[in-house]
């Protein structure tokens, strides 16, 4: 019997992104859902509150202004869709935020926490009796303690650090670590350790390369998978249209010397691609979460030793 | 606490992976180099065809136009950034079907057609005058020839599969460097023309085509025509014109093209003509060049707002009315140095030998290259040839985009399993092999075909050849797809729609960017209309609609295998595109 897998990524805090994903199962027929890393969000827009059921906030340079609280409710959704997190605060407040870091941090910090709180409730609601797997690897944008939040889940399975049984056999390693990026995220190190993390979570692995499945967030060195606009990592600017290879060289050389059937990784949005490293088929699928669309991968496995078919999907 | 802190709008993580924008130059360059002057250059050309239309008038409505297509495809691109153009925008807005079968001949085809033309005009524009400096008549006049247009042919292919091969960043860099090298040859001719006489660039003239086309070179051939009494050219019963009395002649070059003008009935003004109907039907030969500031023009990055939206219309404001203005301008100094009508003359003067097969021109069969006879003002043959080789790196920069277009579209499709997914094979060194062949061995076919195939009767031009226009066709199709996808997006694609930095105000419940593209749209189906309608442009024949129709039935029987294929898989291919529930 075949294993139909559906493989997302970098849904990066977006509400309807994180919702298509749980649906996703029922929509391309998938046995297995994975999640790649990077599910939290990048930036709190704040909505002023002005007073007598105003508001008014910014998005994507656009000023809206707002009356009553079901404008208010929209928005906020709409918000949340983007992937960013919407706040509610007086003029007063948003002062306080621009000049304290630490308290921006901490705000930040726990509107993460809520929301992937309220996204685990609402994914365990839909799956609970569904008779699909649902498997999410935080990655290197995602804070530590998001792990405890999903292990919390009646449904959702951890992938970090895990090797996962999968169903006809098949087993997942999975980690969000990467290597070193100029933002110094949560979760990146060198590559000596990266190797060294991969490598010990690979062993626990008890199947053979042929029914082995990586679900490595940094994408391979020097592929399709790892080209991403080339930037100063001082000024944080693109350099033209100058390109980079940013994978990992430490995921390329643990593919090659351990040759699993499938490895799944994501970090780079822009190079939606397969590739093949000698026997591995290696996919990386790209996201476009931004406007709400999810970027995804349907894998089937044939229950043998053969990878049957992928597609690569934008719903 | 009051603060002097600025008010913030947006609260950014540190840890982000967000970049903070990118270069403002590199929009504008891409829409640059895609408003191609030497299109421009050739386009022009085709005005003899309709003389009473007015030149000027016609690029202006063309331009007005073309702003619209910009926020149009600056509304796609700023909404679905990453989505890999019109195949992915109009798969999602309407069906995979549809999407494929239009993209597929608008963006890989089609574009099979573009090498020979592309060959055909860097030979007239460029490599043919320069073959006349160096004295090499036999290879100049061989490249005219229809092996020589062949083996042209076949040298941009190599040239385009080169430039993609080597990858895009060693492209961008090349195309970086070809545009301001060929830029800084424009204002060398700008200022040539500017600081030159009207008399003194006719002696120049006179003595350049006395040196390289009469003389030892060749015999420059100022044989009189005779004219009826309102000046105009008579024919005799096989459209030759009539020679008068032998041994009656021109004084020089020069004096014979003005007389070329007036005696095909050239304006004397860019500006004759004006609003006629005459001037419209004038714009699907500006579409030629003026419509594609759209190519290529994407975004990288994810702080993606209404700034972003408006930087993109911008830049490619930028690249369509810099090379417009250029373009005018040029009209401008020809005018004042040349006179319109002997410019006229001279385009007509090689149009109606190779179409009409009558010689009237002083030079005999060679395209009068405007970058050519600006050189000339220079008497050094060194500074001539460099002079028309960097401007001619505005063409040959372009051409690695041929290729990488069609690789995109390629790319798309294959990932979407309309194609096998060897389609998108790349060798380790980044090679995207397949797609090569893909695009390498129809285009070669397609040469052969151009510059073998009979030549027709009545316009004396190869079967192939002659719609040249469907390449400007195909292409316009898939703009009309696109425009009405972004049309109706907020109706088909909500959710994507709503989550886009667009302006959403409009009028009676209809966006004003669904008004935009409305308008855009009805412009294209008049472009489209005329081409099909009138065989001014040589694409109202049986012939060129055969081409066309194997093209997009070709399209269609790829996609219904890939159907068939799928389905017996349990993959159907609408399901690929099909937005997944949110609730």
């Amino acid at each position: 019997m075949s294993v139909r897998l559906f493989f997302a990524t970098d849904v990066h805090g977006s509400e309807a992104c994180w919702r298509k994903f749980i649906n996703s199962a029922k929509h391309y027929e998938a046995d297995v859902l994975i999640l790649g890393g990077d599910m939290t969000g990048k930036a709190v827009v704040p909505i002023i509150d002005n007073g007598g059921g105003k508001y008014t906030f910014h998005m994507q340079d656009v000023r809206h202004d707002l009356d009553g609280a079901d404008a208010l409710a929209l928005s906020q959704r709409a918000i949340r869709d983007h992937g960013y997190y919407p706040v509610v605060m007086t003029p007063e407040q948003r002062n306080e935020f621009s000049s304290d870091p630490d308290k921006l941090d901490d705000l930040f910090h726990a509107q993460m926490r809520r929301t992937v709180e309220e996204w685990v409730a609402w994914a365990d609601e839909r799956l609970t009796g569904a008779g699909m797997r649902c498997i999410v690897c935080p990655g290197n944008d995602d804070r530590p303690d998001i792990d405890g939040i999903l292990a919390s889940s009646s449904e959702i399975e951890v992938g970090e650090g895990n090797v996962i049984d999968l169903p006809e056999g098949y087993q997942l390693a999975s980690s969000g670590w990467t290597n070193l990026t100029p933002w110094d995220t949560p979760r990146e190190e060198d590559e000596p350790a990266l190797k060294a993390r991969i490598e010990g979570i690979v062993a626990q692995a008890t199947v053979s390369p042929d029914r082995l499945v990586l679900g490595l967030h940094a994408p391979p060195y020097d592929t399709q998978l790892d080209v991403a606009p080339k930037i100063d990592w001082e000024s944080l600017t693109i350099q033209g249209q100058d390109s980079a290879h940013v994978g990992s060289t430490a995921v390329k050389e643990v593919i090659e010397q351990v040759q699993p059937i499938l490895s799944l990784h994501g970090h780079i949005h822009e190079s939606r691609a397969a590739v093949r490293i000698g026997r591995t088929l290696a996919i990386n699928p790209g996201s476009s979460y931004v406007e709400g669309t999810l970027s995804g991968c349907i894998i089937e496995l044939d229950g043998k030793k053969k990878l049957k078919r992928y597609r690569l999907t934008m719903g | 606490m009051a603060t002097n802190a600025p008010e913030q709008t947006l609260f950014v993580r540190k840890a982000s992976g967000l970049v903070k924008g990118w270069s403002g130059g590199d929009g504008f360059r891409y829409s640059f180099f895609s408003v191609n002057l030497f299109l421009a250059i050739w386009s022009i050309s085709y005005a003899t065809f309709i003389p009473g239309g007015s030149l000027f008038w016609s690029i202006v409505i063309t331009a007005i136009f073309i702003i619209l297509e910009i926020f149009v495809y600056a509304g796609l691109i700023s909404a679905m950034p990453r989505a890999g153009g019109d195949y992915v925008w109009m798969t999602r807005i309407f069906n995979s079907a549809i999407g494929f079968i239009i993209a597929a001949v608008g963006w890989w085809f089609i574009l099979w057609l573009w090498t020979p033309i592309y060959a055909d005009m860097g030979v007239q524009t460029t490599i043919k005058p320069i073959f006349r400096i160096l004295g090499l008549n036999g290879a100049a006049d061989w490249l005219g020839s229809r092996t020589g247009i062949f083996v042209a042919a076949l040298v941009v292919i190599a040239i385009a599969s080169i430039l993609v091969a080597v990858g895009m960043k060693t492209y961008a860099r090349f195309q970086k460097w070809a545009m301001w090298i060929g830029l800084a040859g424009v204002i060398i001719c700008g200022i040539l023309l500017l600081v030159t006489s009207g008399s003194s660039f006719k002696e120049k003239f006179n003595a350049a085509a006395e040196k390289y086309y009469g003389g030892d070179n060749g015999t420059l051939n100022l044989q009189k025509y005779e004219t009826d009494e309102s000046g105009y050219f008579v024919y005799d019963d096989t459209g030759l014109a009539i020679n008068t009395v032998e041994g009656q002649t021109y004084p020089d070059a020069f004096t014979q093209l003005e007389a070329v003008g007036s005696g095909t009935g050239m304006p004397t003004s860019t500006f004759a003509g004006g609003l006629s109907w005459a001037t419209w039907t004038l714009i699907p030969f500006m579409m030629f060049w003026m419509a594609w500031p759209n190519w290529g023009a994407t975004l990288y990055g994810e702080v993606r707002g209404a700034k972003d939206f408006r930087k993109n219309i911008y830049q490619m404001l930028g690249g369509l009315l810099v090379p417009t203005s250029i373009t005018l301008a040029f009209l401008g100094l020809m005018t004042w140095k040349v006179g319109y009508q002997a410019f006229m003359g001279m385009m007509a003067s090689w149009w109606y030998y190779s179409t009409a097969g009558t010689n009237i021109s002083p030079i005999g069969g060679d395209y009068i290259s405007p970058t050519a006879m600006i050189s000339w003002i220079v008497p050094n043959a060194a500074f001539q040839i460099i002079l028309i080789a960097a401007i001619s790196l505005l063409l040959f920069g372009w051409f690695g985009t041929l290729f990488l277009s069609s690789t995109r579209m390629i790319f798309a499709a294959a990932f979407d399993r309309i194609l096998p997914e060897g389609a998108a094979r790349v060798t380790s060194g980044g090679v995207p092999v397949v797609a090569l062949v893909l695009m390498t061995i129809p285009s070669i076919i397609m040469a052969a075909l151009y510059a073998y195939t009979p030549i027709d009767a009545e316009k004396g031009v190869t079967i192939v050849k002659l719609f040249t226009y469907d390449a400007t066709v195909g292409i316009l199709i898939m703009f009309l797809g696109s425009a009405l996808a972004f049309m109706i997006m907020k109706w088909r694609a909500k959710s994507i729609w709503d989550s886009s930095s667009l302006p959403k105000r409009g009028i009676a419940g209809f966006p004003w960017m669904s008004v935009i593209a409305a308008i855009y749209s009805a412009f294209l189906v008049f472009n489209l209309y005329l081409f099909v309608t009138d065989a001014l442009y040589g694409v109202n024949n049986s012939k060129s609609a055969i081409f066309m129709g194997i093209l997009y039935v070709a399209a269609l029987v790829i996609w219904l295998i890939a159907w068939v294929t799928r389905k017996r898989q349990g993959m159907a291919l609408e399901a690929v595109a099909k937005e997944i529930p949110v609730e």
